[in-house]
């Protein structure tokens, strides 16, 4: 005879009520998503509104009610992206949902426009769910999100710049994919060594190539020189992230609650070291001529065989194959190591607007997204990957098993086995600090100035600059 | 209270001073009617041309990023708009555009014009009149997209076939010497086919009589060009010119898709500084000192342009 005692409905009803009193008394937000028809705006970059559908479709499956509508907005780079979120919040648009890169979140966090997360996250009733995220997530990526101590994006994707390789070239040429620990040293040999030029001295196949931007570009080359634009401290705060969910994780060890970059170090010694050996090689015409951009020309080059080495990320992997790549012709190594090897990385998510006009449906939205469902629809991921999931279950080698690169642990492995790894210098004026950026590098990569004096002249706009902002970080 | 003529105004009275049955009656109602007419498009202009113009010079005072409320600091940001070495080099690379755009589609429009207007076969002036006209109508996002391909130093086409006739690799978005040439040689293509339409027009509106008395005065070739021609032609010319520093003063989209600017601040124009400030960086107090600068550069260019034209533009 079986103990168990149904539940009469009185009984149901008392629990309920029970329960909800409790949630209130402990003060913990109960998000509760409205029976009534409510449409959110989702602000995506480019073609995410094809992309990202399948988690829209996830969405409206568990609320009926709720319709998604995407605010597709484009740029040839993330800054120009947030240009236009920022117009559009100018003019007057309301989104609920925001998509920011590294080169953003303290940008939206700064100026109020993101909502931060932390008792989002910490009141969610549904513990496991978090738990179960931030296990599967680097805490790097994380701390890159937060800003004065709060989260503000929950990782969605990620990118270190690696290196990659155009294999087919480096064999005619006589080169293998070098190994983890090489050297900057090896890097310049392949580069000449992989350069082709005419008889009129026109170069025909260029060993090294990159597009003038803030990520990517020759920032690696100043991480592993050891400088940086910006001196990188760590706010305090985050230890409700890092206490509770990343409780024995070495790799959380010494976080803090998001990176400051306060004083511009733009001229150091290593920065104008890195700046004058892409010079050298643009002079000796190992490296085209540098234009802004985010890649896309540099794709064509690479996969017709008229480049050998480019940075990127994860994301090429899937778009290195859609530009007729097979498995095998490319592969990707870890930046080659100079003074360090600390690698840049930036990441990416969505934020929550503080105007939401539907936030319960909004931060439902974000949560699948990066839910195990979310991952395991979302285009981003499947069937090829075009950007590097953050968790890290979805960035194995199996994830890149139809496409490539062979080396696909460098990827996540550039969180985990190199510590040192951080955020490009993303401060909550990054956007008039990447044009500064852009426009001192083509000053020295066109020839119209020195390195050092290009450098100078970016180190006296980023203090102007610098000095012209509000405090957005705290003195500590 | 009354009017000079006696009527009453006001109350009934000023209905009854508009439905007089007189000439001084009809006459106020069809100006009151033409005024009405007037309205909408005025009210248009109030609210969306000058209203605007005010309220950016109201906010060239104020330090603002909308998201938190507006700083008066008077005239800051014209004292740093003083001082800024990035604005100094955009107005002198927009004066340099605008001296060289201007002048390529002037000239070129007036020659392809003299061209087309000499071939007698109807169906090859439809030809050339459609082809000169038809970058107009493109996209110049799209224009500056495929130029940018076109003038790639390394793999564009442009420089492989100059290389089959021997001449070097052109950086011709990548050297700081090159790139306005370049972003001219791009908006003159796309904006020909305007001064060549109006110039078109302005040769077929020139009286037969009249040439053919230069004729017979013994003006021909340069001399009927220079001193018949051209005088015809002047208040195209001008109409061009005005139209042409106008839009060329605010040209943006060319170099700010094909070079972002660069390299350096080689190809950085007034309109994307102001850009930039205002959208960018969300500085619209400093972005919108940056336009008014603007604005009062292109009266100036306007006015003096219609003071020079006295002298030499000649109406029939």
């Amino acid at each position: 005879m079986s103990n168990e005692k149904k539940m009469s409905r009185r009984d149901l009803l008392k629990l309920a009520a029970a329960g909800s009193t409790g949630l209130v008394m402990s003060g913990l937000p109960v998000r509760v998503i409205a029976q009534d028809s409510v449409t959110i705006k989702v602000q995506t970059a480019g073609l995410d509104d094809n992309t990202l559908q399948p988690v829209a479709d996830i969405m409206v499956a568990r609320h009926p009610n709720v319709n998604v509508e995407w605010v597709v907005l484009t740029g040839i780079d993330h800054e120009e992206v947030a240009a236009k979120i920022l117009a559009l919040v100018a003019a007057g648009e309301s989104i609920d949902v925001g998509y920011a890169a590294t080169e953003a979140c303290q940008l939206f966090a700064g100026q109020g426009l993101a909502a931060p997360l932390d008792d989002l996250v910490t009141g969610d009733p549904d513990q496991d769910f978090w738990t179960d995220f931030f296990s599967d997530v680097h805490p790097s990526l994380v701390e890159a999100m937060m800003y004065e101590g709060s989260l503000y994006e929950p990782p969605r994707d990620f990118n270190a710049a690696n290196m990659y390789f155009n294999t087919n070239v480096l064999a005619e040429n006589g080169f293998d994919v070098p190994g983890p620990e090489w050297t900057k040293d090896d890097f310049v040999e392949i580069a000449r060594g992989t350069t082709k030029k005419d008889d009129a001295g026109n170069t025909e196949a260029f060993g090294y190539a990159w597009t003038n931007r803030l990520w990517g570009s020759w920032m690696p080359w100043i991480f592993v020189a050891g400088g940086n634009l910006y001196t990188e401290e760590r706010a305090p705060g985050g230890d409700w992230v890092w206490d509770g969910y990343y409780d024995g994780d070495a790799a959380a060890d010494g976080r803090g609650g998001g990176f400051r970059w306060r004083e511009p170090i733009a001229n150091s010694p290593e920065v104008v070291e890195a700046l004058q050996l892409n010079v050298d090689l643009w002079q000796e015409g190992v490296t085209p001529d540098i234009e802004m951009g985010s890649g896309q020309t540099l794709t064509g080059f690479y996969s017709t065989g008229l480049l050998c080495m480019t940075p990127a990320g994860g994301f090429w992997a899937g778009r290195l194959g859609n530009e007729g790549m097979e498995k095998g012709e490319f592969d990707v190594q870890y930046w080659p190591n100079w003074r360090n090897q600390k690698h840049q990385f930036g990441t990416g998510g969505h934020w929550l607007a503080t105007v939401a006009a539907a936030p319960d449906e909004a931060w439902e939205f974000m949560k699948i997204e990066v839910s195990h469902e979310g991952f395991q629809s979302s285009q981003f991921f499947n069937p090829v990957i075009i950007t590097t999931p953050s968790r890290r279950s979805y960035s194995q080698a199996n994830a890149f098993e139809s496409t490539g690169p062979a080396n696909s642990d460098v990827f996540y492995g550039t969180l985990d086995d190199h510590p040192s790894t951080s955020p490009i210098p993303a401060p909550p004026w990054s956007n008039p600090m990447t044009t500064i950026f852009t426009t001192g590098t083509s000053n020295a990569m066109s020839g119209a100035m020195s390195p050092k004096d290009a450098l100078d002249q970016m180190q006296q706009e980023l203090e102007d600059l610098t000095a012209r902002q509000p405090q957005y970080y705290g003195d500590d | 209270m009354t009017t000079a003529k006696g009527a009453e105004v006001g109350g009934g009275g000023i209905l009854h001073w508009l439905l007089q049955d007189t000439m001084d009656g009809m006459r106020r109602r069809r100006a009151i009617l033409g005024y009405l007419f007037l309205l909408p498009t005025l009210l248009g202009i109030f609210i969306f041309t000058a209203g605007p113009v005010f309220v950016s010079f109201g906010l060239s005072l104020f330090r603002w990023n909308i998201f938190k409320p507006p700083d008066y600091v008077e005239l800051a940001n014209y004292q740093r708009l003083m001082g800024d070495v990035r604005i100094a080099i955009s107005f002198g690379n927009t004066l340099k555009f605008t001296v060289l755009a201007v002048a390529t589609q002037v000239s070129i429009g007036l020659l392809l014009a003299m061209g087309v207007h000499r071939i007698t076969q109807t169906a090859m002036r439809y030809y050339f009149r459609t082809a000169f006209f038809l970058p107009l109508l493109m996209s110049g996002a799209a224009v500056a997209v495929v130029m940018g391909y076109i003038f790639h130093k390394e793999f564009g086409p442009l420089n492989y076939y100059l290389g089959l006739m021997g001449v070097q690799q052109i950086p011709w978005k990548t050297s700081a010497d090159w790139v306005l040439i370049t972003i001219v040689i791009m908006s003159a293509w796309r904006n020909l086919g305007f001064t060549f339409v109006l110039f078109l027009g302005g040769l077929s509106n020139i009286s037969r009589e009249v040439l053919d008395a230069a004729d017979v005065d013994g003006a021909q070739g340069f001399r009927r060009l220079w001193s018949v021609t051209i005088p015809l032609l002047s208040p195209q010319i001008l109409f061009a010119a005005v139209t042409g520093v106008i839009g060329a003063v605010q040209v943006f989209e060319e170099p700010f898709i094909m070079t972002r600017g660069g390299p350096g601040n080689a190809s950085r124009t007034a309109v994307m500084v102001l850009y930039e400030a205002a959208f960018k960086n969300i500085e619209y107090g400093y972005g919108s000192a940056i336009a008014v600068v603007l604005f009062l550069v292109i009266l100036a260019f306007t006015v003096a342009q219609m003071w020079m034209s006295r002298r030499w533009v000649f109406y029939q």
